[in-house]
């Protein structure tokens, strides 16, 4: 799982993974008695609330906990909810883990599915509050504020990161799917004059053609297909001061976004790339809040003490600490690493090699960046070390010399900051 | 969750090169082997001594410096090591155990621990060391005084010093071919031009050693000496001679290189190198020290973190951060 090349006079050179084969195939898992959704939503102690413990859920039902609350979560599952708990994720991200224990449910025969209704005419309420947490995971938060300086939506065919081909997956077979997807979207923002691209990686630039958006070919070199990196080729840098005007949409929220107006139904089948120990891939669909251990079981895969689970690619994903954990409507890979592919972190100084800032690919000076950062400096790092520069794609870790978790530190210290103006606010 | 099993969580990225800072000591002092072996074999059991001593005191005041200091022990990184066998490879053969010592505590202590350690050095510690000696102890470092006792089967004078107080005239009897075999008097471990280059080339081809400032280096070597030369022939000796002798290779490819003192980025690492290379020839032949690269190092060292300050702009929006 580790590159290294005997020659160092040039930095590793990572190449982003293809799919060769002509027409892919994916497997189909199935959770097995429970699934968990996510509601992105800190849970609180509430008696008005809307789903209780035995609450009846059928496939394909939104599920919002609290009244009036705007965060919900779509069961791709019928049954019957067994829990409800508070969750934290990453950078402390509070959340309302829903678990769904999987049983038929009585056919009360009343109301219909509200979504089949609202299908018929594709807006952005529509969008808002049925798809924001369709496999993909379309953030439409920017797209639905019409204050928002938006000129370009970009849809993002390549996938951002390395040994993952979930995207590429989507645009090679479910070119209609999309298209339909990019229809919807054009009538839901077609107050606002918004470009359309597409961007897919060289190989799969005629395979696009499908899609009827222009298709922009991106390098399959690391990271040329972070997607901030891909908005820097097609519309450039921005002057400072001025806010982004380009949206992502990944091409698997796109098609997701197509197939729920064309069936009427809210789609939960997400497509994972499930990679092995001995770094073999395989394309998994999986019902969003399948629980990894049901993917394992099926693609056949054991797990033991000391091994790690990624969700996400190998460098920019998240660890998981549970096989419990079920797949979310992001997570665009599954990567097993046994124990003895693991490379830990150390505690080391930077000794200033230079490698980092060689391999960044907005140049931050992260050399000064992460003594910035180790004194606890954020707002020296943000001022003087390009804090803000950064794109989050992990290539400097990667290459540290010291093995400094310099991605970690960079998080922290965003995230540090964003508290900081949060609270400036609040007293403000 | 009722699962007990116990998964590795750690922060992204999960991949890693697999490069360390060990890694590269141990290749480091690799690849000065064929020089240091030169050495022996030319110099004998007292430079074996001189090497044993250095390296084994190095790593002493290293762990000392640790233990006193409530620090983890990191003789194992091998860089108190490395220290330990540049300082050695400057001295002359037969110098005195006490003055061996006393480099490498001022290398190990005041060159890097007191700054913090690993990283932390704003000069390059065997540079440190072995500046301070050359001012207190001048005589235990004239090689020619030194080394007296030898018989060598070439002229028994330290290039530097020829072509210093003699002209360009004694430099004739130095031949490139010879210096790059080893045929001149010298530090243990910087006679031998030919394996400090096929060292260098190693480290460099490896990736680690930054090409940049070794080829910046020897540039400003080589066109400083060139217009010295071409201005007055009869006393100032020709660029050949000033890149194959005396410490400009060893310097150029070991010492100019630490890390923790020299620039990151690509123009700063060429001025860096370039200035290196034009003050060595500078001082050698205007100043008033025989071989110039000790101080040109550990002058360029002061302008390091000025020059990497000349970089790429960060190429990206600028998002709006309070």
């Amino acid at each position: 799982m580790i590159n290294s090349s005997i020659f160092g006079i040039a930095p590793p050179k990572l190449a982003y993974e293809t799919i060769d084969e002509e027409s892919p195939k994916s497997v189909q898992a199935s959770p097995k008695e429970k699934i968990t959704l996510f509601i992105e939503e800190a849970m609180e102690k509430a008696s008005d609330a809307l789903i209780k413990t035995g609450t009846p859920v059928r496939a394909g039902q939104k599920l919002t906990v609290y009244p009036g609350s705007k965060a919900y979560a779509v069961s791709p599952v019928s049954g019957e909810v067994e829990s409800i708990t508070p969750f934290t994720g990453i950078m402390e991200k509070q959340k309302t883990a829903l678990t769904i224990r999987i049983g038929e449910v009585q056919d009360d025969g009343g109301d219909a599915d509200p979504f089949e209704e609202v299908a018929k005419s594709p807006s952005m309420q529509v969008l808002l509050d049925y798809l924001a947490t369709v496999p993909g995971k379309p953030d439409f938060s920017r797209l639905a504020d019409d204050a928002e300086p938006i000129k370009t939506l970009l849809i993002l065919g390549a996938d951002s990161d390395l040994l993952t081909v979930t995207n590429q997956f989507v645009i090679k077979t479910a070119g209609d799917a999309i298209k339909n997807g990019v229809n919807a979207l054009q009538k839901a923002t077609s107050k606002r004059n918004i470009n359309f691209l597409m961007a897919v990686p060289n190989h799969l630039i005629q395979v696009s053609g499908t899609a009827g958006v222009s298709a922009k070919g991106v390098s399959s070199v690391f990271p040329m297909a972070h997607p901030e990196m891909i908005a820097l080729s097609v519309v450039g840098a921005e002057p400072a001061g001025k806010k982004d005007s380009v949206v992502f949409l990944s091409a698997e929220a796109v098609a997701s976004i197509g197939r729920a107006f064309k069936d009427g139904r809210i789609p939960g089948d997400k497509q994972i790339t499930f990679v092995g120990k001995d770094g073999s891939k395989k394309l998994v669909t999986a019902p969003v809040g399948t629980h990894v251990k049901d993917i394992l079981e099926k693609v056949g895969a054991t797990v033991k003490d000391g091994d790690r689970i990624i969700f996400g690619g190998p460098m920019t994903g998240v660890s998981i600490y549970s096989i419990d954990h079920p797949v979310e409507p992001d997570t665009d890979a599954i990567i097993l690493q046994d124990k003895s592919q693991i490379v830990p972190s150390e505690d080391l100084a930077c000794i200033n090699c230079g490698q980092c800032v060689r391999v960044c690919p907005t140049h931050v000076p992260v050399n000064e960046l992460v003594r910035y950062l180790d004194a606890g400096e954020y707002e020296q790092a943000a001022e003087r070390a390009e804090l803000d520069a950064c794109i989050e794609c992990g290539y400097c870790t990667y290459v540290c010399e010291s093995r400094i978790p310099i991605f970690q530190h960079i998080r922290l210290a965003k995230y540090a900051l964003e508290r900081i103006k949060a609270a400036e606010e609040n007293n403000a | 969750m009722p699962n007990r099993m116990k998964l590795t969580v750690s922060h992204a990225p999960f991949w890693h090169t697999g490069s360390s800072t060990s890694v590269k000591y141990y290749h480091i002092i690799g690849a000065a082997m064929l020089a240091v072996l030169f050495g022996l074999y030319q110099y004998g059991i007292p430079a074996l001594a001189v090497l044993t001593m250095s390296v084994g005191s190095a790593m002493l005041w290293e762990s000392l410096f640790n233990y006193l200091a409530k620090r983890p022990n990191t003789i194992q990184d091998g860089n108190a090591a490395l220290i330990g066998l540049l300082f050695a490879m400057l001295l002359p053969a037969v110098t005195p155990w006490w003055v061996v010592v006393t480099g490498t505590f001022v290398a190990i202590v005041i060159g890097k621990q007191i700054y913090g350690g690993l990283g932390a050095n704003p000069f390059n510690p065997v540079i440190v060391a072995y500046a301070m000696l050359l001012i207190s102890w001048p005589v235990y470092l004239d090689f020619n005084a030194a080394l007296v006792d030898y018989n060598f089967a070439f002229d028994p004078f330290y290039p530097m010093a020829a072509a210093k107080f003699q002209g360009a005239e004694m430099v004739e009897h130095f031949t490139i071919s010879g210096m790059l075999m080893g045929q001149q008097v010298g530090g243990i471990g910087t006679g031998f031009g030919l394996g400090l280059i096929i060292g260098g080339a190693y480290l460099i081809a490896r990736g680690f050693v930054r090409w940049e400032i070794t080829i910046s280096f020897l540039a400003g070597i080589f066109v400083t000496a060139l217009l010295y030369n071409m201005s007055n022939p009869e006393v100032y000796a020709g660029p050949g001679f000033h890149l194959f002798s005396g410490m400009s290779l060893i310097g150029a490819i070991f010492l100019a290189t630490e890390d923790s003192s020299s620039p990151v980025n690509f123009v700063p690492m060429l001025i860096y190198g370039a200035l290196g290379g034009i003050l060595t020839v500078l001082i050698r032949n205007i100043g008033v020290h025989v071989d110039g690269v000790i101080f040109a190092v550990l002058i360029i060292s002061l302008v390091n973190p000025i020059v990497d300050k000349i970089r790429p702009k960060a190429k990206r929006r600028v998002m709006n951060y309070a």
